[in-house]
């Protein structure tokens, strides 16, 4: 019988890959893969040459119909999604984490009434989706119905998706009729409760069945003979079942930084608990991700040069070297986003950058633990999510897959605070890899049907980096 | 009819958790839909809680001597968040040493609370009060 062949593409905002995999019994093997620019007019004709190429050079004799293909999409800014929530602590906070686990970005977040510029802005930034969210199941009603008032005039092409409170629930389906609206079980059902699988369900359908025709996709649906993933989310789905099937791997935490954004998934036990240990805020989930629209190297430099400006003088400085260098660097790089350094300077920059960007994002990701005195003694107060027990640590993207040492990836560990009772709770000294292969997303794709061997197959085609050896 | 929802917490850095847990245990089987927030539990933590819950009352335990000073202006904030009729009640240890507990609760009221307890009360009175306030505030 025959070993079974599987295609997977990605189609990312600059780069479509695709790798043909073959099934032999439990196992996925890497047979070959391809990559090309994105061609971002036509997304299907970058992708049919992916495919065309793949095929041609690694799949022998086999029929190309026969090869069934899965594929994902991240192109043309990804899954937007504009949050709206009650208070910015909790449901917002809450309705973040839904929006981010389901493979969106945040493009803007909404706490309490909204007002009436806030909906030109919702106008104005054209999200995907509108997750609205607010109250607990039978809590507050009053601001979740003004807000369903204020959305139903909303001239919007955005689906708008409610997990709030689930008491008003009919009312807010009745307000909004007319509109294209989807419902979902509430992401706080309770204060402290966090429910975002059924919100994350709704997102990846209404991906699927209305979003996709919009980033010009359908033509893809149509060769490939299946729905899209949003890349993000196949890289979520590919880290559970990582964690779920390979033994040792329960603990861990993947990075993919891009020109764009730094993505930051973590698996692991949010609160370890201990008797002076207390826990204030949400307790979160075990499978997190987030996402830094601050923190790229190409399109976002500029942003990271503002909001990591102490973090790069520092190095700067501790190096004997000035800013302004640095600064045309990022401005010259953020106008030409294809831009490669041949030269040192410009690759020591770069390496500078990315510093910034995996050390920001594991901070922003990770909680913090502070010491505090109290009448009865010295406590730890823990808020956010707990990294320490992170055992290994995966780099992926364009930068970070090329890395041959681990020292840029332990920049996410334990970086110091001015605050000698505060500490970040981020990855202590865990084991390190790159996703040399760039094979997490095309995995990713395939992890929904072939769970076990997916993970296996992306275990074993990361590089272990260790330490550079002075 | 829905269970009356009611905050419950230990403000500040007071980490006696104890006597919040038969809080807990003692109003929800008195019917309320108790939202325990724990120890050490900040003014905005209480009020972003009541806001999402639609709460009827806070209940602010206090247990170590600090209760005037992390309980002030609760009042103040309750109001600018939007909570103009929730129900204010705290009980405890509300300050340190041998202050009358008339004092006591002139002070606590004057900062905006509705009732005030001392260590001594006897839950089932609360229960009756709570639910009279609520219903007296429906009106």
């Amino acid at each position: 019988m025959d070993a079974k062949l599987l295609l997977s593409v990605d189609i990312g905002s600059t780069y479509t890959k695709g790798g043909l995999f073959r099934l032999e019994g439990a196992e996925l093997r890497l047979v070959g893969r391809e990559v090309i620019p994105t061609t971002v007019d036509d997304l299907g004709r970058g992708f049919t040459r992916v495919r065309e190429a793949v095929l041609s050079r690694h799949a022998g004799a086999a029929a190309a119909s026969a090869v069934p293909v899965y594929w994902s999409s991240s192109a043309r800014g990804g899954l937007k999604i504009a949050a709206v929530g009650l208070t910015p602590d909790l449901t917002l906070s809450v309705a973040r984490m839904a929006a981010t686990s389901a493979g969106g970005k945040v493009i803007r977040a909404y706490s309490y009434e909204l007002a009436p510029e806030d909906l030109a802005d919702l106008r104005d930034i054209a999200p995907d989706i509108i997750l609205f969210t607010g109250g607990t199941d039978g809590g507050n009603s009053r601001v979740v119905l003004h807000n369903a008032a204020q959305l139903a005039g909303l001239e919007t092409p955005a689906v708008i998706l409610y997990a709030g409170n689930r008491k008003v629930r009919d009312q807010v389906a009745a307000i909004l009729r007319g509109r294209d609206v989807a419902l979902a079980g509430n992401v706080m059902p309770e204060v402290g409760t966090i429910d975002i699988e059924p919100a994350r369900d709704v997102i990846r359908r209404v991906f699927l069945e209305r979003i996709v025709d919009g980033k010009g996709l359908s033509s893809v649906v149509t060769e490939a003979g299946r729905e899209p993933l949003p890349t993000p989310l196949a890289v979520f789905e590919l880290a559970r079942t990582i964690a779920e099937s390979v033994p040792g791997w329960e603990d861990f935490a993947l990075i993919d930084m891009g020109g764009a954004t730094t993505d930051f998934y973590s698996h692991t036990r949010s609160f370890h608990g201990g008797d002076a240990i207390i826990l204030r805020g949400l307790v979160e989930p075990t499978l997190k991700r987030t996402v830094e629209g601050d923190l790229g190297l190409r399109v976002s430099a500029e942003a990271l040069f503002r909001s990591e400006a102490a973090f790069l003088e520092g190095r700067l400085r501790a190096a004997g070297a000035d800013t302004a260098p640095l600064k045309s660097y990022v401005e010259e790089v953020s106008r030409r986003t294809d831009f490669l350094p041949a030269d040192p300077a410009g690759q020591s920059f770069d390496r500078l950058l990315a510093s910034a960007c995996v050390r920001a994002a594991s901070i922003r990701h990770a909680g913090v633990i502070q010491r505090v005195f109290t009448p009865q003694g010295g406590f730890e107060v823990q808020r956010g999510k707990d990294l320490r027990q992170v055992r290994r640590l995966v780099g992926s993207g364009g930068f970070l897959a090329g890395e041959t040492v681990a020292d840029l990836l332990l920049e996410a560990c334990a970086p110091g605070t001015d605050d000698p009772d505060l500490r970040h709770l981020t990855p202590v000294s865990p084991a390190c890899y790159a996703d040399a292969e760039y094979l997490i997303p095309l995995l990713g794709n395939l992890a929904a049907d072939f769970p076990g061997a997916a993970a296996r197959a992306a275990v074993a085609g990361l590089k272990p980096l260790t330490p550079r050896t002075n | 009819m829905d269970a009356p929802r009611i905050i419950l917490g230990v403000i500040g850095a007071d980490c006696h958790s104890v006597g919040n847990k038969i809080l807990d245990a003692y109003f929800t089987e008195a019917g309320f839909h108790v939202v325990n927030l724990g120890v050490m539990v900040s003014q905005d933590e209480f009020l972003d809680a009541a806001v999402e819950s639609d709460a009827a009352a806070i209940l602010v335990s206090s247990l170590y001597g600090h209760g005037l000073i992390d309980c002030e202006g609760l009042r103040q904030k309750a109001v600018e968040r939007g909570l103009d009729r929730i129900l204010l009640y705290v009980g405890g240890n509300l300050v340190v040493g041998k202050t009358p507990y008339e004092e006591v609760e002139r002070k606590f009221k004057a900062m905006g609370f509705d009732r005030v307890f001392s260590p001594r009360v006897d839950l089932a009175d609360v229960v009756k009060m709570l639910r009279a306030d609520i219903e007296a505030r429906k009106g």
